[in-house]
C-alpha cells in the first residue's frame, strides 16, 4: 500500500473482469485477465493486455485456486489483484495470501472479512456496535430443543439460517413447533453440503420484507462515508434480478439513519474499501442488519449512476493507500435501475440455456449502460453463472427510468440462446414495481403472471408476412442450387422435388 | 406463389407475388399487403410491410422449418409452397400404411400429453403439446388409428426427434 498501482491481474471472468479493466485502462494502469481453459476466447481475454491460463474449465481448479492465481501474478509482474465478486472476492486466506506474495489486494483487510464472514459472529459483532439486527440466536444452536425453547420465546414464525454463508442456502422457513424437526435436519445438511459447516441459527422472520442495502466506502486514514441505498427486493430465490437507486420507500431522514448504521457496521470490524451493508426492512420500515458484504456488488452501476463516480476507481485509489476524495455523503441525483439478463428460460424453470449467441445486439442510447461479458458468436458455457449482461439506465424521475428500461430491453437482441429479456420486461410491466410497492416474495408470488405471460399477438401477423418472404427467398435460392451438394445425408423430400426440375443425364 | 404456414399453432395460407427489386405482394385472409424487403446489418432483413418497419432474422433453417425473430420476439415457423405442401400430404398419405412414430420436432419439454395409452385417435387429432423456446407446439396424429406405445411424459426433457408415440 502506500505506492501507484502500474499492472492489476483480475481474478475473475466475464463481465465484471471487463468492467474492472475499463477502469484500469483509464488510469493507464496494466491488465491481466486469468482464464480457465473454457475460457480462452472469453470477453475478458480479448480486452486484457496480458492473459494467463489457470485450469481446467471446473472454477475450483481454475478461478478458485489461489496458488495458481498468485503464479500467473508473479508471471506478468502485476503489483495488485482484483477479485471482482464471488470467486475469490471474500476469501481472507487469499488476501493473505496476496499479502504473503507482496501483492496488493483491492479489498477489505482479511480480519474486516472474517468479522463479517461467519454469520453468528458478524450478528454478536454488530450487536455489540448497537447496530439493529434481527431477534435470534447469537451464537450457532447446539441442539434442535435449543431452538425450539428459542423459537417458543420469540415466537413462530422464525427462520433458520446457515452460519457458514448465505444466499438463501441451508435457509428454511418455519411456521410452528411441528415443522422445526425436519426444517432443523434439512438446514443443517444443505449448510454442510454448501460451506463445509452445519452451524445454524434461528432468527424471527420479517414478513414480506424489503431488501436494501447501503454502499459504504472507507479509507485506511478513518474516513467512512456511505453512498446511498440500493433497492434489491426484486429477487428470486434469494438472488437479484432487478435493482434500482434510490429505493422508492427511503426518505432523507431513513437514508441518513440507514447509512450511521451502515458506516457504524463498517468502522466496527476496522473496514476499508468498497463494501455493503444489507438489510432488511420489514412493514413499519424498522431496518435490520442482515449482512456486509465485503466486495464490490453485482448492482454496483446503480450507485455510479445516481452518484456519478467509479467505484472501481475509487477502489483502486483506497487500495493505493489515498484518502477517499469525500468526506460527506453525496445526496441521490435522479434514478436508475439495472436488469440481470441470464442465459436462461423463466418459462421452463429458470432453466439455464448454455449454447452459442448467434446475434447479439445490445441497446444504446441516451443513458444506457450494458455491462456485458458477451458477444456474437461467442458460447455461454455451463461451467460458470448464467448471468449474460447488466443492462442499466438514468433518468430523472423513478417512472422515466422505467420506460428507458423498457425501450432498451425491447432493443435487446440475443439470438440462439433463450434469455429472460422478456421476463425482465414483465416484471417492469407489473403494477406492483411500477408502484414501488414490492417486497422480497414479490418474483415468487407473482411468477405465473412473469415468467408465463402469453406472448403478444401484435407480431404474429407481421411474423406471418415475413416468413412468406424469407421462404421466398429461401426456395428460390435452393432452386438455384445443386440439390446434391446440399449436404444432407439422406435424400429429403425437397431434393426429390429438385431432382424432378432437373434435365435427365 | 402460394405457401402454408404454421406459426404458434396457428395455420396461414397466403399468396405472394415477386414484384421484383426486393418487393412484393402478399395476400392474406383476402387482405393485400405491399411489403419491402432489403438485406440490413448483420445478416438481418429489413422488412416494410405497409410502410412498417420490422428487423427480421432468420435462424436454424432446416427443411422447412425456421426461427423467425421479429426485433428479439422469436417464431417457430414451419412453411413450405403449394407444391411441396402437396408433396409432404402425398408423402404422409403413402407411408400411412403400418404404424407411424410421432417424433419430437425440436429439443423442448413435453407440457401436455393429450392422449392416453389405447386410445383411439382420429387423422389430425392433436396428440402431444412440445414447448421450445417459449412456444407451444401441438403434435397431430398423422393418421386415424390406436396409440399403440406412449412414451412421452408431462415435464419431461426431450431430444429432437426423441420418439413420442406410436399410432398403429
Amino acid at each position: 500500500m502506500g505506492q501507484k498501482i502500474q499492472k492489476v491481474l483480475v481474478a475473475n471472468r466475464g463481465e465484471i473482469a471487463v468492467r474492472v479493466m475499463r477502469t484500469c485502462r483509464e488510469l493507464g494502469i496494466s491488465t491481466v485477465a486469468v482464464f480457465s481453459e473454457a475460457d480462452r476466447t472469453a470477453a475478458h481475454v480479448l480486452f486484457a493486455d496480458e492473459a494467463y491460463c489457470v485450469g481446467p474449465p471446473p472454477s475450483r481448479q481454475s478461478y478458485l485456486d489461489q496458488g495458481r492465481i498468485i503464479d500467473a501474478a508473479r508471471r506478468s509482474k502485476a503489483d495488485a489483484i482484483h477479485p471482482g465478486y464471488g470467486f475469490l472476492s471474500e476469501n481472507p486466506s487469499f488476501v493473505r495470501a496476496c499479502e504473503k506474495a507482496g501483492l496488493t489486494f483491492i479489498g477489505p483487510p482479511a480480519s474486516a472479512m472474517e468479522a463479517m464472514g461467519e454469520k453468528t459472529r458478524a450478528r454478536a459483532n454488530m450487536a455489540r456496535a448497537g447496530v439493529p439486527v434481527v431477534p435470534g440466536t447469537t451464537e450457532p444452536l447446539q441442539s434442535v430443543d435449543a431452538a425450539r425453547a428459542f423459537a417458543e420465546k420469540i415466537g413462530y414464525p422464525v427462520m433458520l439460517k446457515a452460519a457458514g454463508g448465505g444466499g438463501g442456502k441451508g435457509m428454511r422457513r418455519v411456521n410452528g413447533s411441528p415443522e422445526l424437526d425436519s426444517a432443523w435436519r434439512a438446514a443443517k445438511s444443505e449448510s454442510l453440503n454448501a460451506f463445509g459447516n452445519d452451524a445454524v441459527y434461528l432468527e424471527k422472520l420479517i414478513e414480506r420484507p424489503r431488501h436494501i442495502e447501503i454502499q459504504v466506502f472507507a479509507d485506511a486514514h478513518g474516513t467512512c462515508i456511505h453512498l446511498n441505498e440500493r433497492e434489491c427486493s426484486a429477487q428470486r430465490r434469494h438472488q437479484k434480478v432487478v435493482e434500482e437507486a434510490p429505493s422508492p420507500i427511503v426518505d432523507r431522514p431513513m437514508r441518513e439513519a440507514m447509512g450511521q448504521v451502515a458506516i457504524k457496521a463498517a468502522k466496527a470490524v476496522g473496514y476499508h474499501g468498497a463494501g455493503t451493508v444489507e438489510f432488511l426492512v420489514d412493514a413499519q420500515r424498522n431496518f435490520y442488519f442482515l449482512e456486509m458484504n465485503t466486495r464490490l456488488q453485482v448492482e454496483h452501476p446503480i450507485t455510479e449512476w445516481t452518484t456519478g463516480l467509479d467505484l472501481v476507481a475509487w477502489q483502486i485509489k483506497v487500495a493505493e493507500g489515498m484518502k477517499l476524495p469525500l468526506d460527506r455523503p453525496l445526496a441521490p441525483r435522479g434514478h436508475a435501475i439495472e436488469a440481470r439478463i441470464y442465459a436462461e428460460d423463466p418459462a421452463q424453470g429458470f432453466l439455464p440455456s448454455p449454447g452459442r449467441i448467434r446475434q447479439l445486439g445490445a441497446p444504446s442510447g441516451h443513458f444506457v449502460r450494458d455491462d456485458s461479458g458477451v458477444y456474437s458468436g461467442y458460447t455461454v458455457s455451463s461451467h460458470y453463472d448464467p448471468m449474460i449482461s447488466k443492462l442499466s439506465v438514468w433518468a430523472h424521475s423513478r417512472s422515466e427510468a422505467i420506460a428507458r428500461l423498457g425501450r432498451a430491453l425491447d432493443e435487446y437482441v440475443v439470438t440462439g440462446i433463450t434469455t429472460n429479456i422478456s421476463y425482465l420486461r414483465s416484471i417492469l410491466r407489473h403494477p406492483a414495481f411500477a408502484a414501488g410497492s414490492y417486497d422480497t416474495e414479490f418474483l415468487e408470488r407473482e411468477h405465473p403472471t412473469l415468467a408465463l405471460a402469453k406472448k403478444s399477438e401484435t407480431l404474429t401477423l407481421p411474423a406471418v408476412l415475413a416468413a412468406v418472404v424469407v421462404a421466398e427467398q429461401r426456395d428460390r435460392r435452393r432452386t438455384s442450387a445443386n440439390p446434391r451438394l446440399d449436404g444432407s445425408g439422406s435424400i429429403s423430400p425437397w431434393r426429390q422435388v429438385s431432382r424432378r426440375r432437373r434435365p435427365r443425364v | 406463389m402460394r405457401y402454408h404456414a404454421t406459426i404458434d399453432g396457428k395455420q396461414y395460407t397466403a399468396e405472394i407475388e415477386n414484384l421484383e427489386n426486393g418487393r412484393f405482394a402478399i395476400t392474406l385472409d383476402g387482405r393485400r399487403y405491399e411489403v419491402d424487403a432489403a438485406p440490413a446489418k448483420n445478416g438481418a432483413l429489413s422488412i416494410l410491410i405497409d410502410q412498417r418497419s420490422y428487423c427480421v432474422r432468420c435462424e436454424e433453417e432446416e427443411g422447412d422449418e425456421m426461427v423467425l425473430y421479429l426485433g428479439n420476439q422469436p417464431f417457430r415457423v414451419d412453411i413450405a409452397n403449394e407444391q411441396r405442401f402437396r408433396l409432404r400430404a402425398g408423402l404422409a398419405k403413402v407411408s400411412l400404411h403400418g404404424s407411424q412414430v410421432v417424433v419430437a420436432p425440436m429439443p423442448g419439454k413435453v407440457i401436455r400429453v393429450l392422449v392416453g395409452l389405447g386410445d383411439e385417435v382420429k387423422e389430425n387429432q392433436g396428440l402431444v403439446v412440445v414447448e421450445a423456446m417459449k412456444m407451444e407446439n401441438e403434435l397431430k396424429s398423422p393418421k386415424a388409428g390406436k396409440v399403440v406405445e406412449l412414451l412421452a411424459q408431462e415435464g419431461n426433457a426431450v431430444e429432437k426427434n426423441a420418439k413420442l408415440l406410436v399410432v398403429e
